[in-house]
């Protein structure tokens, strides 16, 4: 036999069709899957130096809610209100020594002596984990 | 003393020899000369052309020195070819010795590979129209894999008795790519396509690398496990190779392992082309179709990439195509000069390497299809 009907008489068609599926398949997957790979690496190597925006929050809810918020002064508000803005530029929790730097930088009065005013009336807390809090 | 010294002669190669012997010899010196001569796939060529004359030498058959006769040493030898061992354990230093990374970076063009394979099918539908039977058009078929250990592999399992045309024609044409893909390859490309550059591909970790060779194993085979004796080593030898605390292993793999074994199956598979059993019309017909496989092969990579540029926002350059096609890393270079040719600050090597290494999983995945549904 010879031609389409030595072809048709030993499945060459469908031969060829399933083979032809089957390797696409297999190189389809795996294209797939290590296209996958350097974002499931990348994940897996953050995890722990990563925190999320939910553990954001409810490290900030927490440590806020676990202290009574100070009643201050209103001279002091004001102060309070500039600190509080460079805190929320840093997002928290945040580094105790950044923001020395940043109320250094921007040229606030005395910036040792009022954060230290702040860690006394708890308005600035630790999280535990060397960072620190804003709880008012 | 008369008699003694006539019978001796007529058992010498001269007595012995006809015109068969003296074109198969012919062959033999020819292929050596380009292996050494023209640099043309020496490591292959040079084993493979002084096995041929190996194997050519009229001798009287029953003195148990021929690779057919079940004594002989070259027949023991040339068991690592008939039952599959060979191919595995050069596939073990091929892995140890390719470097995976360009095709992680941009794992889109695993998907070149996988389009060179349709030369195969291709060539396995014209080999039963011709009126093969279906074992011998599936190992004459592989032959557009472009991958000498899978094609050897494959016939060993399939059609022993083509093993010597079909490893000879899937080396010699592996060694004519850089003749056989440009004029196609240009053919079916604008000048347009063939200046297109392709983007810096990304950063791959060592994680990656260590990972990928277990994820593709084990994907690899669960979709088509008769792969298994060879994508098994490949992946392995590369797992030894990034994984860096088996150095040993692989420097062995990619030396001596492999050398050894290239030196075995080269001069065992040029020994099986005795005359009587090469020049057949079938050789004839394994020659002309394994050189049409090579011609669809790289049409079909060049045509799949200009398909995927329809629908990608950034263009590939199609002549990666053409490198799927698993004479690594010769269709790459071939890529290469074809595309500087037209600009020559275009660097596409290490881009063609990806198509060019999934080429080579790509032809392993269809061996080990078109031996669990013919074998």
């Amino acid at each position: 036999m010879y031609g389409l009907e030595n072809i048709s008489a030993h499945n060459g068609w469908a031969i060829t069709f399933v083979g032809v599926t089957i390797v696409f398949t297999g190189l389809t997957l795996l294209c797939l899957s290590i296209g996958q790979l350097h974002k499931i690496l990348g994940l897996w190597e953050n995890k722990d130096t990563s925190i999320t925006n939910q553990d954001r929050k409810t490290l900030t809810s927490n440590a806020a809610n676990a202290f009574p918020k100070p009643v201050m002064p209103v001279k002091d508000l004001e102060t309070i209100a500039q600190y509080k803005l460079i805190v929320e530029r840093l997002q928290q929790p945040f580094s105790l020594p950044k923001l020395l730097d940043i109320a250094v930088k921007i040229g606030l009065d005395r910036p040792h002596s009022t954060i230290n005013t702040l860690l006394v009336k708890k308005i600035i807390v630790p999280d535990g984990k060397g960072y620190f809090i804003w709880t008012l | 003393m008369a008699q003694l010294f006539l019978e001796f002669l007529s058992n010498t190669g001269f007595a012995l020899a006809d015109y068969r012997h003296l074109i198969m010899i012919l062959t033999g010196i020819i292929f050596i000369y380009l292996g050494i001569a023209k640099h043309y796939e020496p490591l292959l060529l040079v084993p493979i052309g002084f096995g041929i004359l190996v194997g050519n030498i009229p001798v009287f058959k029953g003195l148990g020195l021929g690779i057919y006769e079940d004594s002989s040493v070259l027949h023991y030898l040339y068991m690592g070819v008939t039952s599959g061992v060979y191919p595995p354990l050069i596939f073990l230093g091929i892995g140890a010795l390719t470097d995976f990374s360009t095709m992680l970076a941009r794992p889109m063009l695993m998907l070149l590979g996988a389009a060179a394979q349709m030369g195969i099918f291709a060539t396995f539908l014209g080999a039963l129209a011709l009126g093969f039977a279906p074992n011998e058009a599936a190992s004459i078929g592989i032959i557009g894999g472009a991958d000498g250990p899978t094609a050897i592999f494959l016939t060993a399992k399939l059609a022993p008795h083509l093993i010597g045309p079909i490893a000879v024609a899937a080396y010699s044409y592996m060694a004519l790519v850089p003749v056989i893909q440009p004029p196609i390859m240009k053919l079916l490309t604008t000048r347009k396509e063939r200046l297109i550059r392709m983007e810096e591909p990304r950063e791959v970790s060592k994680k990656e690398k260590i990972i990928f060779p277990i994820i593709g194993f084990l994907l690899c085979c669960f979709v088509a496990p008769a792969a298994l004796p060879l994508l098994g080593m490949l992946f392995f030898g590369n797992l030894l190779k990034e994984c860096v605390v088996a150095e040993r292993l692989a420097q062995a793999a990619r030396t001596s392992v492999l050398d050894t074994v290239t030196i075995l199956l080269g001069l065992t598979v040029g020994a099986s082309t005795q005359a009587d059993v090469f020049l057949t019309p079938q050789s004839v017909g394994v020659f002309i179709l394994g050189a049409v496989s090579f011609g669809i092969a790289t049409a079909s990579g060049v045509i799949f990439a200009k398909i995927m540029n329809l629908f990608l926002k950034t263009k590939i350059n199609p002549l990666l195509g053409a490198a799927g096609v698993s004479a690594v890393p010769d269709s790459a270079r071939v890529v290469q000069i074809v595309g500087q040719a037209e600009d020559p600050n275009n660097f596409l090597l290490m881009h063609a390497m990806a198509p060019n290494i999934s080429g080579v999983i790509g032809s392993a995945i269809v061996a080990g299809v078109l031996w669990s549904f013919i074998g």
